[in-house]
Order: structure tokens, then C-alpha cells, then sequence
């Protein structure tokens, strides 16, 4: 019996790409009645396989169009896989934006409910909670307020504060911890240790090395669409960081591993000391070809 | 369909929102829900009872009762086709239930219908056109014409998403539509070699329900309310299907 979180089986997603895409009903008909339609196509996920336990942080890394945020997407059930299997277990609340569905007209008190209600809370749930959103979120002074008035900080926070008001058994967030002054980031910080401390399952896809090591408990490195490492997150991050050419977080996870582990480990080959990482071998895959999976 | 359910907070919240930003820049607010279909019945008035002259007793409130159908339906339909894309930035962050955007779309237009109503009762009290109980029988009208709306809106919108020709296409076939339909005119008008186009018309079908209890105070036969019931029914049916089926792709166009 699996009693995995989450738990994906060669899952894979392909966009269609724009360039070739039929956008009008009378092009739809020539193309159809020409026998010229022509997709291009980009695997976004390719072959993903995946298991995530309770109370887990996962974290996600890897360069920009490799295919992180689409798997949250996926997993967060924005978008339907192309292929394989998909399992969530428990209520997931997926951030993958600060504030998404706020309405600019409407005051901040009016959007937390607005938000409330997208994220599939009852109106009755959102009352009992209210309060303590606008509390954590600062913003008592302008709650009543448009929202079209608020900072880009405001917004996120009220934005941050809403989307954790409740504890799921699932959290995504994409990106959204680097906005916000360092006070309301510690206070961010802090609920999410609160969450896992209560069994919460968390996804967390950053580009920020410090970030990814201060919270997670495993990485994971996507690149062209499938998982090329995964493992302790000093060593994936540590791969990460040689492949990308980031010398100064790579010299920073292979000094802490020396610390830690007592192995005097040299800062170029940080995978000797400590776990090898599961999925890879090598630190440099070749990504770029992989991406461009076209058909005709 | 349960998902929907348990949604339904967020769709009574979408339609209050939409009643406010609808309002909140106009001067008279409420009162144009009310006053738009009323000065249109009276420029239709002006101009078919003295110009082309229709054979036809108390046209104000032949002419009100149909443009109020047609306004709802025809409103409905095109803010459903949009309501997917209006929305897009939430539907590509948020797993919610497309299917709340239209239904909320067809609510909101109930709640001008009904507020509409009101003048609609004035000119009937006013042109002292016959009043019968046949007008507790409009809730029923009421729910066939929103079934059959929905239905359309339902199987329009996903359409809209994908081509992004089928807003201006569907709006031509309206504009056919509200002439094929006996909402200006009476329909023994119609030269006999159209009669047929008018009468296997569904939308005159679903018309004729909303408007027969308030123009002809007589509550509709049976057959015919059970024609209307089942195409509303179908349309509803096809258009929850076809939604249905289309769901998974629409995020990848949006």
C-alpha cells in the first residue's frame, strides 16, 4: 500500500506551440480541409516519476523553461497531463502567484474573500478566518481600501496571507517567497515551519540556493522536462550550482558538507562527500536538446 | 457537477461583484437595468405602431415581454463566450471549476431579468392590458429560458476559447437569430414559404413560454411546455457535454 502524498507516474505534458497554432475558426476549416494541420509540439514533462512522503519539503530547481513551474501546475491540477498518472492525497493549496484573482476595484477585505472563495472555501469559513488574515497580512490600516491603492509588498502579503490561513495537507509555492520586507518574510518563514510541524507536505520551486537549503529536506533538479538529480539538497544543489556556473553557492555547499561530514572534500566534485544523488551521474547533462521534442 | 456545488459561494459572489462594477461608474445605477429595455420598446413602439403598423393589440407589452427574453438570452450568451478568457488569469494559477464563470454569467443575467420585470409591470398596469394568474406561472418560463441559455453559453464558451473567431461569428448568428424570431412582430406576418423557418425556430419555442403568460395571460398547453422543456433540456444536456469534454484543454489556449 502506497501512502505516498503525491505520487506521479511517468507523467507528461505537451504545449502546442504558438507558432503553428490554428487561433481561428476559418483558418481551422482551411487548414482541415487543405489536410495541412500542423502542430509543433514542446514536452514540457517528459517521463516525470515522482513520490513525495508526508511532511516532506520538497525542493524544486533548475533553469528558467525547464519545466518547474509546469509541474506544479500539473500537480496543483491547473493542468491536465498529457500522458500518466497523477495523485494527490488531501487538500492542496498551490501559490503559484502572490494574489491571483485580485480584483483591483474591490477593497482588500472584499479581495480576501474573493480569494477565499477561488481557493474553494465556504463563505462561513472565510468569516471565521478573516481576521486573522488581515492580522498577519498588516495591512489593518487599509483593509478598506481598493486594492489598486496597495504596494506590489501589500499585495503579496495580503496576497501570502490568505492563501495560508488554512493548513493543507499539500502546499506549492512558485516563486513567492522573495517578496516583502525582511519582517514579513520571517513571519512567511515561520508559518510554513508551523505547517510542516503539522504534517503539511510542501513543494517549493526558488531560485534562491539559501532559501531551498534553509527549508527543504529533499531537491529535486528538473531540466528539459524530466528529474536529472534528486537527493539530500547539499548535493543536488551543489550540482546544480557547478552546472549553472554559480561558483559561490557551489563553494558554499561543498564547505558546509566538509564541516558537517569531516570529509575534506575539493570545492570542484561536491557529490563525493556525502549521498550520491539518485538519478544522475553525471553533473552536466545536455538539457537544450532534449527540449526541442517536435512533430509534425 | 458536485465540484460546482460546492463552489457555489464563489458564483453568488461573482454575480454580486458583477451587479456592483456594473453600476458603481453609472449615474443611475439600478434604475438602467429597468430603463434600457423600456426605451427601446418605446423607440419599437413609435415606429411599429405608427409607421409600419403591426396588426397587433397593445404592441408596448407584445414588444417588452420578448426583448426582455431576448436581451437576457442574448447578454447571457455573449458575456459566457467571453467569461473564460475575462478570467484566464485565474484559471491558469487556481484549480477552480471552469464551469462556475458561466453559470455565475447566467445568474447575473437573472437578476437584471427580474429587476426588469418591474417596469414590465408598470406598462401592463399602465396600458391596462389584462392581468391574469398566469403570471404565477413565469417562474417556471423563467427556468426553461435560463436552462436553455445556459446550455448554449456553456457550449459556446469553451468554442470561444479555442478560435478566437466564434465571438464575432456567433454574434452574426444572433442578429439572424432575432429576426427569425417573432419578437418584433407578430408571427402570422411571416410570408408562408418562411413560416417554417420561424416555426421549428427553438428559440421561438422558448420565447413563446416566457411571453404567452404575460402578453396572452393564459398559461401555455402542456405540449407545448413540454416541447420547450425538452429542447431547453437538450440544449443543457449537449451543452454540459460538450464543456465537459473540453475542459482539460482549455487552460493550454487561454
Amino acid at each position: 500500500m502506497n501512502d505516498a502524498v503525491i505520487q506521479l507516474e511517468d507523467l507528461a505534458l505537451r504545449y502546442r506551440l504558438a507558432r503553428n497554432r490554428v487561433t481561428s475558426l476559418k483558418e481551422f476549416m482551411i487548414h482541415m480541409l487543405s489536410g495541412s494541420l500542423e502542430y509543433s509540439e514542446l514536452w514540457a514533462l517528459d517521463g516525470i516519476d515522482l513520490e513525495v512522503q508526508r511532511s516532506e519539503a520538497l525542493g524544486i530547481i533548475g533553469r528558467n523553461g525547464a519545466g518547474k513551474s509546469t509541474l506544479l501546475k500539473v500537480i496543483s491540477g491547473v493542468l491536465k497531463p498529457t500522458r500518466g498518472k497523477r495523485v494527490v492525497r488531501g487538500r492542496i493549496s498551490p501559490i503559484l502567484e502572490l494574489g491571483t484573482g485580485f480584483d483591483y476595484e474591490l477593497t482588500g477585505h472584499e479581495n480576501i474573500f474573493l480569494n477565499g472563495l477561488l481557493r474553494g472555501h465556504t463563505r462561513k469559513s472565510i468569516e471565521a478566518k478573516v481576521d486573522g488574515i488581515i492580522e498577519f497580512s498588516g495591512l489593518e490600516e487599509f483593509i478598506h481600501s481598493p486594492v489598486r491603492n496597495y504596494s506590489t509588498g501589500m499585495m503579496a502579503r495580503l496576497g501570502f496571507a490568505v492563501a495560508t490561513a488554512w493548513v493543507p495537507e499539500v502546499l506549492v509555492l512558485d516563486e513567492v517567497l522573495s517578496v516583502g520586507d525582511a519582517r514579513f518574510l520571517k513571519r512567511c518563514h515561520e508559518r510554513l515551519d508551523s505547517f510542516r510541524a503539522a504534517g503539511t507536505t510542501a513543494l517549493i520551486v526558488s531560485h534562491s540556493p539559501l532559501e531551498i537549503l534553509n527549508h527543504c529536506s529533499r531537491v529535486i533538479w528538473v531540466e528539459g522536462g524530466k528529474i536529472v538529480a534528486d537527493g539530500e539538497p547539499r548535493d543536488v544543489v551543489g550540482q546544480y550550482a557547478l552546472f549553472a556556473g554559480d561558483t559561490a553557492t557551489a563553494a558554499l555547499v561543498a564547505s558546509d558538507l566538509t564541516a558537517d561530514s569531516g570529509i575534506a572534500g575539493s570545492p570542484a566534485q561536491p557529490t563525493s562527500a556525502g549521498k550520491a544523488p539518485k538519478a544522475t551521474d553525471s553533473p552536466t547533462p545536455d538539457p537544450p536538446t532534449q527540449r526541442q521534442t517536435t512533430d509534425a | 457537477m458536485r465540484s460546482v456545488y460546492q463552489y457555489r459561494d464563489l458564483i453568488w459572489n461573482l454575480v454580486m461583484r458583477d451587479l456592483k462594477v456594473r453600476y458603481r461608474r453609472s449615474a443611475i445605477g439600478f434604475l438602467w437595468s429597468m430603463l434600457q429595455p423600456l426605451l427601446t420598446m418605446v423607440v419599437l413602439a413609435i415606429v411599429f405602431s405608427s409607421i409600419f403598423r403591426f396588426d397587433i393589440l397593445n404592441y408596448p407589452v407584445y414588444a417588452l415581454a420578448g426583448l426582455l427574453f431576448w436581451n437576457f438570452f442574448q447578454q447571457s450568451i455573449v458575456v459566457s463566450m467571453n467569461s473564460l478568457r475575462t478570467h484566464a488569469y485565474i484559471l491558469q494559477k487556481l484549480p477552480v471549476p471552469m464551469a462556475v464563470f458561466p453559470i455565475a454569467t447566467v445568474l447575473s443575467g437573472l437578476v437584471h431579468l427580474l429587476l426588469a420585470m418591474v417596469p414590465m409591470a408598470a406598462i401592463l398596469i399602465y396600458t391596462d392590458h389584462r392581468i391574469g394568474t398566469s403570471l404565477f406561472f413565469l417562474p417556471v418560463s423563467i427556468f426553461v429560458v435560463a436552462l436553455f441559455t445556459l446550455g448554449m453559453g456553456l457550449l459556446l464558451a469553451p468554442l470561444a476559447v479555442f478560435f478566437n473567431d466564434v465571438v464575432e461569428l456567433v454574434t452574426v448568428i444572433l442578429t439572424l437569430l432575432f429576426y427569425m424570431t417573432p419578437i418584433i412582430y407578430p408571427k402570422d406576418i411571416v410570408p408562408d414559404r418562411f413560416q417554417a423557418f420561424v416555426h421549428y425556430n427553438p428559440t421561438r419555442s422558448i420565447l413563446e413560454i416566457f411571453r404567452d403568460p404575460i402578453y396572452f395571460a393564459k398559461i401555455p398547453p402542456l405540449t407545448h411546455l413540454s416541447l420547450s422543456l425538452s429542447v431547453a433540456l437538450i440544449a443543457f444536456v449537449i451543452g454540459a457535454f460538450a464543456f465537459r469534454r473540453s475542459v482539460d484543454r482549455i487552460p493550454f489556449y487561454l
